[in-house]
């Protein structure tokens, strides 16, 4: 081993991630050559003041600035989230009466009758809240639960895929 | 919700990702003086940094449902100030770095030192030289080019792991020692021509 070589491999040293062979090398090595002996003091020396360095501290008013920019920000990303979500929840709602009255007026696509069919005779809720549904009368509200279970037949769908009949 | 339940990260992701004002306001007063001075050492300058913040905060808060959970939040959070960071590099002319090749150290044919090494770590021991040396530092890092700089102030300054920072900049374990290593080699000769002129290069 020769200097250059040490050099090279110092940081694997100092950190203690070197196989324990080739670091008895390397110490055999320091004791016996005093420029690497003054390197390696030097380089452990640096590492050590190198944590001196203080992390650069946030001027007051810079904070002060960005904590009103990101709250700002986040409050209408906050709204836009919510809004979206009204929509979304809004749109589900209507889709799903549509199925419903498609599956009441016989009007729905081949695919979505069976996963319909399918579900009537498995879901108890469901089958009960469908055997009840008859176009004469008005339109009940969609229990939550009913709704969201249908809403999963729509998720389902193939995509390009038209859930009800025209 | 308390917030002393936000401390725990999952909790603090899960409101993230409903984008709730409180959330957001302790993910800030979390992160920003770190954020901050990540941004700085990569930048250097105030307004950039300050801009690189908003970024990286408006980032978070928009992609919190992306995030996977495969490692931890902060260095998911320092990934994308990394990136938001060099990004913004990119699109600006680099100030003057200098090369690093120019303070490596020197051997001979055979490899033995080709110059003389003092000693000079018992110097330094004086309290009193830490603060000068910690600003004398951070100038001389700043010459670095942004390769070897952030890598440097990653391990370094910050004190993550060599794992960490690999993950962070999407680099392998021996290339973030490698370049600590060169980095340290640099300042090491930069401190040496310092502490022997008693002036800056």
């Amino acid at each position: 081993m020769n200097c250059k070589e040490l050099i090279f491999l110092l940081s694997d040293y100092i950190d203690g991630t070197m196989e324990e062979q080739l670091r008895q090398e390397l110490s055999v090595h320091i004791d016996l050559c005093e420029p690497c002996l003054n390197f390696l003091k030097t380089y452990d020396k640096t590492r050590i003041l190198c944590r001196l360095i203080r992390p650069e501290e946030i001027p007051e008013e810079v904070r002060n600035r960005l904590r009103a920019f990101v709250l700002q920000k986040a409050r209408e990303h906050h709204r836009d989230i919510e809004k979206y979500l009204e929509r979304a929840a809004r749109e589900r709602c209507e889709q799903v009466i549509d199925i419903l009255r498609a599956y009441i007026a016989n009007r729905l696509s081949p695919f979505m009758n069976v996963l319909f069919r399918t579900h009537r005779d498995r879901c108890e809720t469901c089958g009960a809240f469908l055997r009840g549904l008859n176009g004469d009368k008005a339109f009940p509200p969609v229990p939550p639960d009913i709704e969201e279970h249908i809403a999963e037949f729509l998720d389902a769908l193939p995509p390009g895929e038209v859930p009800t009949l025209p | 919700m308390p917030a002393e339940r936000l401390l725990d990260d999952n909790v603090l992701l899960e409101e993230l990702r409903k984008s709730t004002p409180e959330a957001v306001e302790m993910l800030f007063d979390r992160f920003h003086g770190k954020i901050f001075s990540l941004a700085m050492s990569i930048l250097k300058n105030e307004s950039d940094a300050e801009e690189a913040t908003q970024d990286v905060f408006l980032t978070v808060v928009q992609k919190a449902h992306t995030f996977k959970g495969n490692s931890a939040l902060y260095s998911w959070i320092y990934r994308i100030c990394v990136n938001t960071c060099l990004m913004r590099l990119r699109g600006k002319k680099r100030g003057e770095t200098v090369s690093i090749e120019d303070f490596m150290p020197v051997f001979t044919e055979d490899g033995m030192h080709a110059s003389l090494i003092d000693d000079w770590s018992k110097e330094v021991e004086r309290k009193a030289l830490d603060r000068e040396l910690g600003q004398v530092i951070r100038r001389f890092t700043e010459d670095l080019s942004e390769k070897y700089r952030v890598v440097f102030v990653l391990s370094d300054v910050e004190g993550l792991s060599n794992e960490e920072t690999a993950q962070i900049l999407g680099l392998t374990v021996p290339a973030v020692k490698s370049r600590l290593h060169r980095a340290r080699l640099y300042l090491r000769e930069k401190l040496t021509r310092y502490l022997r002129e008693g002036k800056m290069q």
